[in-house]
């Protein structure tokens, strides 16, 4: 019992970055932007988190900083590949690399380190604990005691659905993606949607950002984000973009998580870390299968 | 060309001024930096020769990454291949032993092998379940670092080293140097000839870069896009792999942790500001290995720390790149500027 708690917790905190960005990045894909630059907005994100965390003991501005952090980098997003058209693989493959050498080398200016650096003055986000339902049995112990930003995923995805489908704003983010020209020629800007919809974009991977540095562990380390944002936008594309697929997708990644901490009882630890890389291309792999299906029928 | 070589030239030089700019506000002198930044990559034979030798692994997965876009596969898998052809070139040089006339010609064809499985298996995800060659890659990157990290910890561990490495491999595989002069300089040129010659020369090159351009077209015209498609990806993947291989021949000699980190995505940063060209590759991978090599000069100079290159580097390709697409509207625009005043005369 208490390895299947154990393992439901670790799917929820495995799942949350995943989540937060995967949502952050499906505004952006509505809308028509190939965005792949959530990699770099989580690092980036992930090391003010820190900074802010350590330098005002406070994980408030922890976060307020990893919002800031990641909102530079949508700017920069936003500046080459919506002004200046540049192309937007390009633009997100060198914000990527940008993200990895600007946080190694702030790091190393920073804090004085190489590889990591961990302090006990690094404040990491709370844990919340909910009254009534956390005397549960068993439920208790699963839906209580998660860290804030899980919650917060919880909401970010129930906004996004309303968002996207509910709202005058969704219908024109829509519309941008599935065509701009017509959206340009009732009158409405695509390229302003654009703009806000990376700066969105930017929030949100903040937020998955300040979960890994201090949520998830209490440290920064070089490449924390290790894959992360493009496990995220394999998550996008296997639901088409859809808040609730994605927080299912993102659960799935979240267990594959947890489980691979699981086997490492059997296994060296290497290949239990492979998991979710492997659990990804295994999702690629039905979902291919399941539109070829569709597509021959 | 004239407008690619003056867009490169003033890209690199933008993101040197930033580059400065922020060396100013941080408080170092950006002048020296530069300086000695240079003068440790080109200013004597010594640092000439290692800065050549840095530059192998670069300009080879920068071929790759290069070849594979220009051909339409997004294979964005060289560090995994890499490091797969890295790790099969020490396995055959731990366990081979041959006169160094063979031994090297089969290392180097094992880490071609490496790499070209790797990237084969995107391949055949491709070609069998129409998986997406650009988050395959992209997984199997992840799974040959863990896979390469596993090899070298467990089965081919070094028991008396205190990290995770492999012996060094025996001496036959181990590639010549004349003086500084390391031979892995020689294959690399090989390989640039193979694959430049293959592009503009073959048929297999025409039909790989018309199906890059439009592959409906290709397909209209006879080409056999999916042969096409296996083949550009086992090339690119050998590419990468042999790059790995001639790190591993050339430098340490073993397999040691983090081998390919610093190598990982360069090759594709070094495609995109060549625009895919296959001279531009070799210029800039050139240029990245001056920037690379002279950073360990710098930092010991001046204290700037060597990942400063690192940010520079990225700025260099988003200032090009962005500079390249808006370079073009910019010259239309004079040039109908230029138009419109000889038709109002």
């Amino acid at each position: 019992m208490s390895i299947l708690i154990g393992l439901l917790n670790g799917m929820i905190t495995g799942a949350t970055p995943i989540l937060l960005a995967a949502l952050g990045g499906t505004m952006t894909y509505y809308a028509g932007i190939f965005n792949i630059a959530m990699e770099g907005m989580m690092l980036v994100s992930a090391f003010f988190a820190v900074i802010g965390s350590y330098y005002y003991q406070s994980w408030i501005v922890g976060i307020v900083f990893a919002i800031l952090g990641a909102l530079v980098m949508a700017l920069i997003f936003i500046l080459f590949s919506v002004k200046l058209k540049t192309d937007e693989f390009i633009t997100g493959i060198a914000l990527n690399l940008f993200a990895l050498g600007a946080t190694t080398y702030m790091l190393r200016q920073i804090f004085g380190v190489k590889g990591a650096f961990a302090d006990p003055s690094i404040v990491s986000i709370p844990n919340i604990s909910i009254p009534v339902v956390r005397d549960i049995p068993v439920l208790g112990q699963i839906v209580s005691g998660h860290n804030l930003l899980v919650y917060v995923g919880l909401l970010a995805t129930i906004a996004s659905s309303f968002l996207v489908f509910k709202t005058r704003f969704g219908l024109r983010l829509r519309a941008a993606g599935y065509n701009a020209d017509c959206l340009n020629t009732s009158g409405v800007q695509s390229d302003h949607i654009r703009t806000v919809l990376v700066l969105l974009c930017g929030v949100l991977c903040g937020l998955a950002g300040a979960f890994l540095s201090l949520g998830y562990v209490t440290l920064f380390s070089e490449n924390m984000s290790a894959g992360k944002g493009w496990i995220s936008l394999a998550a996008i594309i296997l639901v088409n973009g859809n808040p609730w697929g994605i927080a299912l997708i993102s659960l799935i990644f979240g267990f594959s998580d947890g489980f691979g901490l699981l086997l490492q009882q059997y296994l060296p630890s290497q290949f239990t870390s492979m998991v979710p890389y492997i659990a990804t291309l295994f999702a690629l792999f039905i979902y291919s299968s399941r539109k070829r299906k569709e597509f021959l029928s | 060309m004239k407008n690619n070589l003056i867009n490169g030239l003033l890209g690199i030089f933008i993101a040197l001024m930033l580059g400065a700019i922020v060396m100013v506000v941080q408080g170092y002198a950006p002048f020296e930096t530069y300086a000695a930044l240079f003068n440790y990559s080109l200013g004597s034979f010594f640092t000439f020769t290692t800065m050549l030798q840095n530059s192998v692994p670069l300009i080879l997965t920068g071929l790759s990454a290069s070849l594979a876009f220009a051909s339409g596969p997004v294979n964005l898998g060289q560090p995994g291949q890499f490091l797969m052809g890295a790790l099969l070139a020490t396995i055959g040089g731990l366990y081979l032993d041959l006169p160094p006339v063979l031994m090297i010609p089969a290392l180097i064809l094992l880490a071609m092998l490496g790499g070209a499985l790797w990237s084969g298996l995107a391949g055949l995800m491709r070609l069998w379940f129409k998986m997406d060659e650009f988050i395959t890659t992209l997984m199997l990157n992840m799974i040959a670092d863990f896979f390469t990290y596993w090899a070298i910890s467990y089965p081919f561990f070094d028991k008396t080293a205190y990290s995770p490495m492999t012996p060094a491999i025996n001496v036959s595989g181990w590639l010549p140097e004349w003086g500084d002069f390391n031979s892995s300089v020689i294959v690399m040129v090989l390989a640039f000839i193979v694959v430049w010659f293959i592009t503009s020369k073959t048929v297999a090159g025409y039909e790989w870069r018309i199906s890059g351009q439009n592959s409906i077209f290709a397909r209209l015209g006879g080409c056999q896009i999916e042969k096409n498609y296996m083949k550009v990806m086992l090339l690119t993947g050998a590419l990468a792999g042999l790059a790995g291989g001639l790190v591993v021949m050339a430098g340490p000699h073993r397999f040691l942790k983090g081998l390919g980190a610093n190598y990982a995505w360069d090759g594709i940063m070094i495609a995109m500001v060549a625009n895919n060209g296959i001279v531009a590759t070799l210029l800039y991978g050139l240029f990245f290995s001056v920037l690379q090599t002279g950073a360990i000069g710098m930092e010991l100079i001046t204290a700037v720390p060597r990942e400063f290159i690192m940010v520079i580097q990225s700025v260099i390709v988003l200032v090009i790149v962005a500079g390249r697409g808006y370079f073009a509207i910019l010259m239309n625009k004079l040039a109908v500027r230029r138009k419109a005043k000889e038709e109002l005369k």
